[in-house]
C-alpha cells in the first residue's frame, strides 16, 4: 500500500509537471478520511471512473483525517493550486461553508458526495437518503416482528448528520406502529465493540423481552449479533437490521441473521465525478458512470442540472450478496 | 527492604516499598479498603436499583467487558510503576490483531499456537521499540509512546488499505466466545495474566526492581539494578499485553477492525489510576488495577442497564478518575 501511495504520488507529480498538463482536467477528491471501509471503496471507485482510467482526468486524493479544519486546509490548497473541480465528502455538515464560497469565487465547481453540506455555493449533492434508510430498516424490522413487540435502537454519534437523519426515519416509522415499544435508544458511536457491550447489557436489563434490534449502521448491528450469540440465543429469532452493506453484514445477510441495505459507494463517487465534470466542461460532457443507467427512472441525469441526486438503497438479499461482494473486490483490486 | 516489599501481600496500593514504616502501612490499609469499599458500595447501590444487576449472567457480562481493558491496564501498571506512561496500547492492539487475523482468515487458517505468539510478538516488538526510545534514547515516555500511537495506527491502515479482516477461523473466535469449565475465555485470560503479574510484582526480584526504579532511580542504580534494562522491559510487557487484548477484541467482534482500540489507552490509564497506582511511579499493585478496571466496567454496565444516557456515563467516569488522583495526592502529602 505504501508503495502504491508513493507510486501514485510520483505519477501525480510527473504528470502535473508534464507539458500536456493543461489539457487534463485536474480534480481534487476530498473524502472525510481514509480509515473507513466505505471511504476506501469510494476512492477505489473514483480511480476506476472511465475519465480517470483514460487519463482525461488527473485525480488527486486528499485524506480529510476526520477533521473539518484539515479538510478546509486541503480545499484551500486545491484553490491555490488551480484545481479544475472538487468532489468531496465533508467531515462536517456546517464546517466547510466559507471554503465552498471561496471555491465558487475562484470558479471551481464543488460536488458533495455521500453527505450534505450547509452551503448554497455548491453545484449539487449526490448521496443515499439517510432518512429513507431509517425508514426502510425500521419497516423491515416491523414487518419481521409482525407489527408488535419491543425494540432497542443503536444510534450513530449523537448529533452527526447520519445519526440525525437515520434516527428521524426510524422514529417516523415507529410512530406508525403503536404496538412496537422502544425499550432503549442509545449511541454506540458506529462501533462494533461498543455495540457488542451495549447489547450484552440490554439483554441483561430486558431478558426475553427484546424482539427487534435496530442498528443505524451495520457495525453496531454486527456487534449486537455477537452479543446475542454469546448469550446462547439465535440471531434468527430477532429482527436485526443495519445500514451500509459492509462485507461482514453482507455475509450475515447470507446467513439469514440480519437485514441490511447497500450504500452505493461506486454510484456516489462516480456519479459525483460526472456531475462536477459536467459543471466544469459544460453540456458537451456526457455522464459515464453506471449509476445513471442503473437508476434511470428513479434518479434521472436531468442534464446534470439537478441540485440533489438521491441514489436509491439496494436491499441486500441472499440472491445478490455474492455478486455485491465480488463487485466490491473487483473495485478494490488494481 | 526486600522483606517489606514481600509483605505488601496480594492487595493493592501500598505506600512506597522503599520507605516503609508503620504509619505508611496504616495508610496503605486505608487506601486499600477505600477502593474495595467504593467497589462494594457501587455494587450494592446498583443491585438495589436494578434487579438483574447481581445475576450470574450480568456478572459474567461485566467480567467479559472488563477483560480487554483489564489486560491493557495490567501492562500499563508496570509502565506507570516505573514512572512512565504508554499511550500506544490502543494502536498496538489494533496492528497486532490485524497481523494475527490475516493468518486465521479465509480457507486455510493457521493454528492458534502459531497465531497467538505471532500477534504477541508484534506487540512485544513495538513495545521493545518504545522501551529503547524511552530508556536508552532518553525520550520522555509520553512523547515516545505518543509517536508510536500514531505510527502503529498508520501501519494498521496501510496494512489492509483500511479494510477489516473478517471470516476468522472458529478456533480463533473461541478466544472471545469459548469457555473453560463454563468460564468465558477472555475472563480466564485476564485471570491468568493477573495472577502472573501479581506474582511477578510481589515475589520476584524483577518485580521489586520495577518498584525500585519508579521509587527512586538513583538509589535503584546504587543498589546495583540495571535501571535502563528494567525500564525498557516494562514497555515490552505492555506491548505484548496490548496485543493480547487486541486478539481477544478481534475474536469478540468476529473481525479485526483497523479502527479497533482508538482511545483505549485512556480507559487503561484510568483503571490504573483508580486502582491507586501513583502516576509518579513506585507505588501501586496489580490487584488495585484489577479493581480499577472492574469499577470502570461496572459503572459502564450499571449505567447501561439503568438506561442512563452515555453522556452521563462519561461524566461519572471522569469524576471518579479525578477523585482517585486526589486521593493519591492527599496520600503523598501525608507522607
Amino acid at each position: 500500500m505504501l508503495k502504491k501511495m508513493i507510486a501514485v504520488g510520483l505519477c501525480a507529480l510527473s504528470t502535473s509537471a508534464g507539458a500536456q498538463a493543461a489539457e487534463k482536467t485536474k480534480v481534487g477528491a476530498a473524502p472525510y478520511g481514509l480509515r473507513a471501509e466505505f471511504a476506501n471503496l469510494w476512492v477505489a471507485a473514483l480511480k476506476k471512473h472511465p475519465e480517470v482510467t483514460s487519463g482525461k482526468v488527473e485525480l488527486t486524493v486528499f485524506d480529510g483525517r476526520y477533521d473539518a479544519v484539515v479538510q478546509n486546509n486541503q480545499i484551500a490548497t486545491m484553490i491555490t493550486q488551480h484545481f479544475d473541480a472538487i468532489e468531496m465528502i465533508p467531515v462536517d455538515f456546517n464546517g466547510s461553508a466559507p471554503q465552498m464560497k471561496k471555491a465558487k469565487a475562484a470558479n471551481i465547481p464543488v460536488v458533495i458526495s455521500n453527505s450534505r453540506v450547509n452551503s448554497p455555493d455548491i453545484v449539487s449533492t449526490i448521496e443515499c437518503d439517510d432518512v429513507k434508510a431509517g425508514e426502510i430498516i425500521m419497516e423491515a424490522a416491523a414487518k419481521k416482528m409482525g407489527g408488535k413487540g419491543n425494540v432497542v435502537v443503536f444510534q450513530g454519534p449523537i448529533g452527526s448528520a447520519g445519526e440525525l437523519d437515520r434516527s428521524k426515519g426510524v422514529k417516523s416509522v415507529l410512530a406508525k406502529y403503536p404496538d412496537i415499544k422502544v425499550l432503549e435508544m442509545k449511541t454506540a458511536n458506529w462501533s462494533r465493540a461498543e455495540g457488542l457491550a451495549l447489547m450484552e447489557n440490554w439483554l441483561t436489563a430486558h431478558p426475553n423481552q427484546i424482539n427487534g434490534i435496530i442498528g443505524e449502521n451495520d457495525e453496531m448491528a454486527l456487534g449486537a449479533i455477537q452479543a446475542v450469540k454469546s448469550h446462547g440465543l439465535n440471531p434468527k429469532d430477532f429482527a436485526i437490521v443495519g445500514v451500509d452493506g459492509v462485507v461482514d453484514a453482507i455475509n450475515a445477510v447470507k446467513a439469514g441473521e440480519m437485514f441490511s441495505i447497500l450504500q452505493d459507494a461506486e454510484g456516489q463517487a462516480q456519479g459525483g465525478l460526472d456531475l462536477v465534470l459536467h459543471a466544469k466542461l459544460g453540456d458537451s460532457y456526457t455522464p459515464k458512470a453506471n449509476v445513471w443507467k442503473q437508476w434511470e427512472k428513479e434518479m434521472p441525469w436531468d442534464g446534470g442540472k439537478g441540485k440533489e441526486y438521491l441514489i436509491p438503497w439496494t436491499v441486500i438479499t441472499q440472491a445478490n450478496a455474492d455478486q455485491i461482494i465480488q463487485h466490491q473486490k473487483d473495485l478494490m483490486s488494481k | 527492604m526486600q522483606t517489606e516489599t514481600q509483605n505488601q501481600t496480594e492487595v493493592v496500593p501500598t505506600s512506597a516499598p522503599m520507605t516503609g514504616s508503620n504509619r505508611n502501612k496504616v495508610q496503605a490499609l486505608a487506601t486499600r479498603y477505600g477502593i474495595v469499599i467504593a467497589f462494594f458500595l457501587l455494587c450494592v447501590v446498583l443491585s438495589f436499583l436494578n434487579k438483574y444487576f447481581l445475576t450470574t449472567g450480568n456478572v459474567v457480562n461485566i467480567l467479559q467487558q472488563t477483560s480487554i481493558n483489564g489486560i491493557l491496564a495490567l501492562g500499563m501498571t508496570l509502565v506507570i510503576l516505573t514512572g512512565g506512561i504508554d499511550l500506544s496500547v490502543g494502536s498496538v492492539m489494533a496492528i497486532s490483531s490485524m497481523v494475527a487475523a490475516t493468518f486465521v482468515s479465509g480457507d486455510h487458517p493457521r493454528s492458534l499456537w502459531l497465531v497467538v505468539p505471532l500477534g504477541l510478538s508484534v506487540g512485544a516488538f513495538l513495545g521493545f521499540i518504545n522501551g529503547l526510545t524511552v530508556a536508552y534514547l532518553k525520550v520522555p515516555s509520553f512523547v515516545a509512546t505518543l509517536g508510536m500511537l500514531s505510527v502503529a495506527r498508520g501501519i494498521t491502515y496501510a496494512y489492509t488499505d483500511g479494510q477489516p479482516v473478517p471470516n476468522l477461523s472458529d478456533t480463533f473466535l473461541s478466544l472471545g466466545e469459548g469457555t473453560v469449565l463454563g468460564v468465558p475465555l477472555p475472563i480466564v485470560v485476564l485471570a491468568v495474566l493477573f495472577g502472573f503479574l501479581w506474582w511477578v510484582l510481589t515475589h520476584t526480584t524483577y518485580g521489586r526492581s520495577i518498584y525500585a526504579v519508579g521509587g527512586n532511580v538513583r538509589s535503584a542504580r546504587a543498589a546495583g539494578i540495571s535501571t535502563k534494562r528494567i525500564t525498557a522491559s516494562v514497555y515490552i510487557f505492555s506491548g505484548a499485553l496490548a496485543a493480547m487484548g487486541g486478539l481477544v477484541l478481534a475474536a469478540r467482534t468476529s473481525a479485526a477492525l483497523p479502527q479497533a482500540g482508538v482511545g483505549y489507552e485512556l480507559d487503561a490509564i484510568a483503571a490504573v489510576v483508580i486502582g491507586g497506582t501513583s502516576l509518579t511511579g513506585g507505588v501501586g499493585s496489580a490487584a488495585g488495577t484489577l479493581l480499577g478496571a472492574l469499577i470502570i466496567g461496572t459503572i459502564n454496565n450499571g449505567l447501561d442497564i439503568l438506561g442512563v444516557s452515555s453522556a452521563y456515563q462519561q461524566i461519572v467516569k471522569g469524576a471518579i478518575i479525578i477523585v482517585a488522583v486526589l486521593l493519591d495526592y492527599s496520600r503523598h502529602s501525608n507522607e
